[in-house]
């Protein structure tokens, strides 16, 4: 039988947008949507060769086309066992680090810096930064000048091919590119101050997990063949697939991805916090400087981060140029392509891109790639969701737009999804009874109370799952019940999951609210240990599909008895389970 | 002297899907950038700038083919408020990469392979077409991306009324300026004779094959290059997948007629 599995198209960029429901005092279902069509890239790849692979695959996207033209180009080498000579190596490392520049240089002043100066864009901007703007446009033009040289032209060249390049640049423009990048460098460290400095809010600040590619020989760099996580872990690039564990979610054409089922990120940040210690040169001493914990937990300091890489990318261009220059132009390698497959990894300028292909008879038969930003997207749901959740308990409401666009524009997701995506929406009143109407219909749900009866309203998801028990309603679990671990919707398939319990949300007493389950895992102080327990059984399907109905307690002091509009509440969601 | 905003030309530059490379192309003439948005209102730019305006336009450049039903509405939104609509770069102009898939039943099938059976919340897919099987397109620039010369030249023809004035031969009229030899002539693979010219025979310059990014020149000999490259002991289906690989859906009738002739 064929593997019934989601191959997985990658691209994104271009339209996208987040939003986040409030509903009463609690947000809810943050949702990062990438609006952009499906293209069914990876698709289109089978039964090409690989070479036509190679030239359209950058096509995913034109922002960082060179990094996907490199990752193929690794990918296709290790499967067809071609190893490129060392200058190909050094001139393919300098067109990536083009590509670096030229999409940080732009993030970080054009896009990021509007909104820490307080204008609407860059061309406002350039009234108060009058230089800066001027010198950092030049410096992307610089940039946009070596991915020229070396790929053909601006966006989507075909010079870099597999086993080589088409041709090789002249001495006199290799020299050109060295002392136009020397030119630069005091410009670029005044740049890494500027960014380092900036006050970025304290909200959100959490830990993650970060993930790039393990450079070779202890060293600072965009590629490699391995990629490590900032929890010391490190997996070999084959293993990609432990780290990205790829799912299709309903509101975008971008898969997401999770690790041990957590959000994790990838980026400039993640690079600078897994390998910023191997930084030498003025990048080193600028890490020493500037790095602190709270790079470790505060995603707006990506932009911080994307300056230190500039530094790091400019110390490098000289050096690279000069073991250039000692070598002569290698032919392109030839190969012969048969059965084999093979998968390439490379640090794209916004986080780690993979590219995976088999090939049978000399064609393109599977391909794999998966981008940055959707392996961002979880993170920037879990951020936006905390950024907006305290931002709404500070009575900030007005802020959580702004923040939460500027947590989206930290990841750097894209140059045209970052501009002009928030909104918030308002979630209707009593919308807990369309949405329990809404699960019902789709399939029976199975009922978890939970709770303790001797602390008043605490008892409430007791007190309800035993009144639906007495209805004769299938499928009704006490807590308790299920001490013995069995877990129901372990053998019921993936039926969605419905806990009961009394639920601080900050609102009048008796109110009820139907919120999904990571909402509750995530926000609030539980003062049992029944749903982490059997949150951390679920998998990540079941966790998707599980929601709490949440009645807020007038008091859980010691006693047996439920107050007067808890009481009431229970009776109003019996009704509605009636229906 | 600078002109007030009422005296220019109202401007709006949209993506439907493809890879943004035209929209960055445009952000990527440094030099000319300030003068584009000086001799003109730019309304909307989403790669640009925040505060767009969706109103009555002049001219309506649109990059990216049609892919989801949100797009669909979106691009007759835009014919409404526009008076000119230029498709750019060849996603727009012919449906791109994405639109290869010719056939709806193939390519509910890899809809199906990559998103299993999903829902889709946020808007209704569907198969990947240029914009002119929508819409009216009064001019058409193609690329992959578009060229910044040829850009700068239309932009400006436009601006003052004028049909742009493309180049209408193929790339290999540009490969001969360049005095590059004939990649045929050494038995590789090029689609220079049936390829847009315009991006200056850039892969032929670094001694690579033309792969056809521009798409298909106007009354291209696509029986005589498929001839051709048979001749030259390809095989069929070779041929066949490189041609239709950036052509879109300008390839589907030759591809159609193509079945029977199978030795």
């Amino acid at each position: 039988m064929k593997r019934i599995s989601v191959e997985h198209l990658a691209r994104v960029e271009g339209s996208g947008g987040i939003s986040a429901t409030i509903d009463g005092n609690v947000v809810t279902d943050v949702k990062f949507s990438i609006y952009e069509g499906p293209r069914l890239v990876e698709r289109l790849t089978v039964g090409k060769t690989p070479e036509e692979v190679v030239n359209i695959v950058p096509r995913i996207c034109a922002i960082c086309s060179i990094s996907h033209k490199y990752a193929a180009l690794r990918a296709m080498e290790n499967a067809l066992s071609i190893k490129v000579p060392s200058k190909v190596s050094l001139f393919r490392e300098l067109m990536h680090l083009g590509e670096m520049i030229e999409s940080h240089s732009l993030h970080i002043y054009y896009l990021a810096l509007p909104d820490y100066a307080g204008f609407p864009n860059v061309i406002a901007m350039a009234s108060k930064f009058e230089l800066e703007v001027k010198i950092a446009l030049e410096m992307k033009e610089f940039a946009n000048h070596i991915m020229k040289t070396a790929s053909g032209r601006y966006i989507h060249g075909e010079n870099p091919v597999i086993g080589g390049f088409g041709k090789f640049p002249a001495r006199e423009e290799l020299l050109w590119i060295k002392s136009r990048a020397i030119q630069f460098m005091p410009f670029v460290l005044k740049t890494v101050s500027l960014f380092c400095e900036l006050d970025y809010p304290d909200c959100p600040e959490e830990d993650t997990v970060y993930a790039c590619c393990h450079p070779y020989q202890n060293k600072y760099g965009l590629a490699g063949d391995e990629i490590i996580l900032s929890t010391g872990e490190i997996l070999n690039k084959d293993d990609y697939k432990s780290l990205t564990n790829e799912f299709v979610v309903s509101h975008s054409y971008a898969k997401h991805s999770r690790y041990k089922e957590k959000p994790y990120s990838v980026g400039a940040l993640a690079r600078v916090n897994n390998l910023g210690e191997r930084l030498k040169g003025e990048a080193g001493k600028m890490y020493k400087k500037y790095f602190n914990r709270r790079w470790q937990r505060n995603p707006l300091f990506n932009n911080a981060a994307q300056a230190l890489e500039l530094l790091h990318a400019f110390e490098r261009i000289p050096k690279v140029v000069d073991k250039m220059l000692k070598l002569s132009d290698p032919a392109i390698v030839k190969y012969n392509a048969k059965e084999s497959k093979g998968t390439g990894i490379v640090e794209a300028p916004r986080g780690l891109l993979v590219h995976s292909y088999e090939i049978s008879d000399g064609l393109i038969s599977y391909t794999d790639i998966i981008t940055p930003t959707a392996q961002n997207a979880e993170d920037i749901e879990r951020y936006c969701s905390i950024a907006a959740q305290k931002l709404l308990e500070a009575g900030d409401k007005d802020k959580i737009k702004d923040r939460m666009e500027l947590v989206v524009r930290a990841y750097d997701p894209c140059i045209s999804c970052s501009a002009h995506m928030a909104e918030v929406k308002k979630a209707p009143t009593e919308d807990w009874k369309t949405k329990l109407a809404e699960i019902k219909e789709t399939a029976s749900p199975i009922f978890v109370g939970v709770g303790k009866r001797n602390r008043s309203d605490d008892g409430a998801g007791i007190e309800l799952a035993l009144e639906l028990k007495k209805l004769g309603v299938s499928d009704v679990y006490l807590e308790s019940e299920l001490e013995d671990y069995k877990i129901p919707w372990k053998y019921k398939g993936s039926r969605p999951l419905i806990f009961f319990d009394a639920v601080d949300f900050r609102e009048s007493p008796g109110k009820v609210t139907f919120l999904p389950l990571s909402y509750i895992m995530n926000n609030t102080r539980l003062s049992h240990m029944f749903l982490p327990f059997a949150s951390m059984q679920m998998k990540y399907k079941h966790l998707k599909n599980a929601y709490m109905l949440g009645i807020q307690p007038e008091s859980i002091e010691e006693g047996t008895k439920i107050s007067r509009p808890v009481h009431q509440a229970i009776i109003k969601v019996l009704k509605e389970m009636k229906n | 002297m600078e002109k007030e905003n009422n005296d220019k030309l109202k401007i709006g530059i949209y993506e439907l899907t493809g890879c943004a490379g035209d929209a960055l192309l445009i952000l990527d003439c440094e030099k000319e950038l300030v003068d584009i948005f000086n001799a003109a209102d730019i309304q909307s730019f989403l790669m640009a700038k925040s505060d767009n305006i969706d109103e009555e336009l002049d001219i309506a450049l649109v990059e990216g083919s049609v892919s989801t039903e949100r797009e669909k509405e979106e691009l007759l939104d835009i014919r409404k408020r526009a008076k000119t609509v230029v498709a750019i770069g060849i996603c727009s102009c012919f449906g791109g990469i994405q639109a290869a898939f010719l056939d709806q039943k193939e390519w509910e099938k890899n809809f199906k392979k990559v998103y299993g059976d999903a829902k889709m919340t946020h808007t209704k897919p569907v198969q990947s077409k240029p914009i002119d099987a929508y819409i009216k397109v009064d001019y058409y620039l193609p690329g992959c991306p578009i060229g910044k010369e040829q850009f700068l030249s239309t932009f400006n023809r436009i601006l003052r009324g004028n049909p742009p004035d493309l180049y209408r031969f193929p790339v290999c009229v540009e490969c001969k300026w360049n005095e590059n030899d004939c990649l045929l002539n050494k038995d590789i693979p090029c689609l220079g004779p049936i390829t847009r010219a315009g991006c200056g025979s850039i892969c032929i310059n670094h001694n690579l094959p033309c792969v056809g990014c521009w798409g298909l020149v106007e009354e291209a000999n696509l029986t005589s290059e498929f001839q051709l490259l048979q001749e030259k002991g390809f095989d069929y289906d070779f041929i066949k997948k490189k041609m239709a690989n950036f052509s879109g859906t300008g390839i589907a009738d030759f591809l159609g007629n193509l079945k029977g002739d199978k030795k």
